[in-house]
């Protein structure tokens, strides 16, 4: 059985649906990506899975399902999320930010701090400052870290490069990339850039105005013709 | 330029010396002003009390609310009711005047906080309207004595504490409720301060920086929300219970229990600081001064200001710390506090401890 398993989701806001139906799984240690135009509903998908919107059809994480449970006690489950535009708490320090990012849990709080200040030195040397006053990148890298803080089983990850230079985007695909391989953290990741997110990815899937058209293997959707032309841009 | 490590002995005797100063006019006043002077202070802590209660709520947690005064109403009412109905002892009504408005401040959270910006100032402003109101219904008359409210309610003898030596009098009481008053205030403080540096502090701020981050990182929005609004209230109630007890009137258009009073708050807090923890004492102490060295302005017909204010015949100090608010937002859009701290550090630069030594070695 999958890690996450999304079957006929529908959501939206308020009167207006925006997702129709969607099915798409995330296995164990396994990362995907959602490919799509603006406007395709890629966030919405991650705020409905990580409960922030209202949603009908079936979720099921970890063989449990959460179609019903709220984004607060998801976080305890081990689903974390990094929002798009990545939602640091600019008036909080480094610290307390990744120090939130542990609200859902306690015991072991500095230990994690000091692990992830390992992966992301630049976090440490900020340690102190406000996150508002970081860098785009640094503030992605925030971002993901604060959401490690939590121990997630999967990490959603919703168009990390949006806004940063190409060299810091890679910068934290790489990361993203090494906790996939190393810590073996299942990963759903949004992305406009395609042509990074398939060298990542195992699996894609491609939404359109809120409907799932493809999906497969990086490999299989790289090499379609029909798909290179749509979305790829080549 | 003077910089100085964060938790060095200068570090130390620069905190010490605050301690030290702050000391010295804590107990200057009391012992060498006059009684009148001495209440102004009082009137001064009063205030701090109430903006600290509403910085909680909107300074460090977003939440706008104008519904202020009715809590403040509420701790009035309650002690002035516990002490004239009950013969409570008027030191315990500070404990049930607590519990009394956290229990109506949750509630009025609970249907406020699933809406945000505007409807939650508009939802708060008919709280602090419906307040007085409620108070003069004729049905309430029995417990609030409606629209002519209820009158000495106070210590009828001060309360001896050996420290003080005796009291007597109208200068004797002034110098207790200044004490009395110093306590509450330091003990708000230290609620607020405890507050804001703990994990739920950090979950206000969260909440305030942006909701739905907050959300995913697993913090309770509702919940959080509504315990902040609750202790909030309840604060608020200390400095309405400080009121009344001074004053020894509560009536439903008093001071502070109408509209007014919630606008107040708000301009205290802001033009002290928002968000910050010193701001409401600093906004407190300049509320104070300015509304009674402004308060005689435009008696006398003479004079420019007479000229400016002279129609009025009522204290312009609101409306002269109205112009000073929009004249803060533009120099210090963070309040006087704020303004101060990036004045001080021009003079004094406090460098935080190097990367690595959070824990002592
Ligand atoms: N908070 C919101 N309220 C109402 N409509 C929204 C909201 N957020 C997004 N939408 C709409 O939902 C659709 C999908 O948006 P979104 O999921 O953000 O797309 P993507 O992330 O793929 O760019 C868009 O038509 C957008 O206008
Ligand atoms: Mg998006």
């Amino acid at each position: 059985m999958s890690l996450l398993e999304v079957r006929a989701l529908s959501a939206g806001y308020g009167p207006v649906e925006v997702l129709h139906g969607i099915d798409l799984d995330v296995d164990h240690g396994e990362m995907v990506v959602i490919l799509g135009a603006n406007g395709a509903g890629k966030t919405t998908t991650m705020r409905a899975v990580s409960g922030m919107i209202g949603r009908s059809g079936s979720v099921t994480f970890d063989g449990v399902d959460i179609t019903r449970t709220n984004a607060e006690k998801l976080v305890g489950m081990g689903i974390a999320h990094v929002p798009q535009g990545r939602g640091t708490f600019p008036d909080l320090t480094v610290m307390d930010n990744l120090r939130v990012g542990a609200y859902a849990r306690s015991g072991g709080i500095a230990a994690d701090i000091d692990r992830w200040f390992a992966v992301f030195p630049r976090l440490a040397e900020r340690r102190d400052q406000r996150a508002g006053s970081l860098s785009g990148g640094e503030q992605q890298m925030l971002a993901i870290a604060r959401a490690l803080m939590s121990h997630p089983k999967l990490l959603l990850c919703d168009e990390p490069s949006l806004g940063l230079a190409p060299l810091i985007t890679q910068e934290v695909f790489e990361v993203l990339k090494k906790l996939n391989a190393d810590e073996g953290l299942s990963v759903l990741l949004v992305e406009q850039n395609a042509n990074l997110a398939l060298k990542v990815a195992q699996r894609v899937y491609l939404l359109e105005t809120g409907t799932v058209v493809a999906s497969g293997s990086a490999a299989q959707i790289a090499s379609d013709d029909a798909i290179r032309k749509a979305y790829l841009g080549a | 330029m003077l910089r100085i490590d964060e938790g060095s002995t200068r570090h130390w005797l620069l905190r010490l010396l605050g301690f030290a100063v702050i000391t010295f006019i804590v107990v200057w006043v009391p012992t060498q002003m006059s009684s009148s002077r001495i209440g102004q202070f009082t009137d001064a802590f009063i205030l701090m009390i109430a903006a600290m209660s509403l910085n909680l709520v909107l300074g460090f947690t977003g939440q706008i609310s104008i519904g202020h005064s009715a809590f403040f109403g509420i701790g009035g009412y309650t002690a002035a009711i516990l002490i004239k109905d009950h013969g409570w002892s008027p030191g315990y009504t500070f404990y049930a005047a607590a519990v009394v408005a956290f229990v109506v401040g949750c509630v009025v959270a609970l249907p406020a906080l699933r809406i945000r910006g505007i409807y939650l100032a508009l939802v708060t402003l008919a709280v602090a309207v419906l307040f007085p109101t409620l108070v003069r219904w004729k049905k309430l008359a029995w417990l609030t004595d409606g629209s002519k409210g209820m009158d000495s309610v106070r210590y009828e003898d001060v309360p001896v504490w050996p420290i003080l030596g005796e009291l007597k009098g109208r200068e004797g009481r002034a110098v207790f409720m200044f004490w009395l008053g110093l306590i509450v205030v330091v003990a708000t403080y230290l609620v607020c301060r405890g507050i804001v540096k703990s994990r739920f502090g950090r979950a206000l701020v969260a909440i305030r920086d942006n909701e739905t981050a907050a959300a995913v990182m697993g913090v309770n929005l509702t919940t959080t929300k509504v315990l902040v609004f609750g202790v909030s209230a309840a604060l608020c109630a200390l400095g309405g219970v400080l009121s009344t007890l001074k004053s020894g009137v509560i009536t439903p258009d008093g001071q502070y229990v109408t509209l007014l009073g919630s606008i107040v708050f708000l301009l205290v807090m802001i033009v002290g600081g928002a968000g910050t923890l010193w701001g409401p004492i600093i906004g407190g102490l300049v509320y104070v001064w300015l509304d009674n060295t402004t308060r005689d302005i435009g008696t006398s017909d003479s004079g420019i200001l007479g000229a400016l204010f002279g129609w009025a015949d009522q204290s312009p100090a609101t409306l002269i710390l109205g112009l000073v608010l929009v004249v803060i937002m533009f120099a210090a859009p963070y309040g006087l506090v704020g303004l101060a701290k990036r004045l001080g550090r021009k003079v004094v630069v406090i460098v935080p401890r190097p990367v690595g030594s959070s824990t002592p070695r």
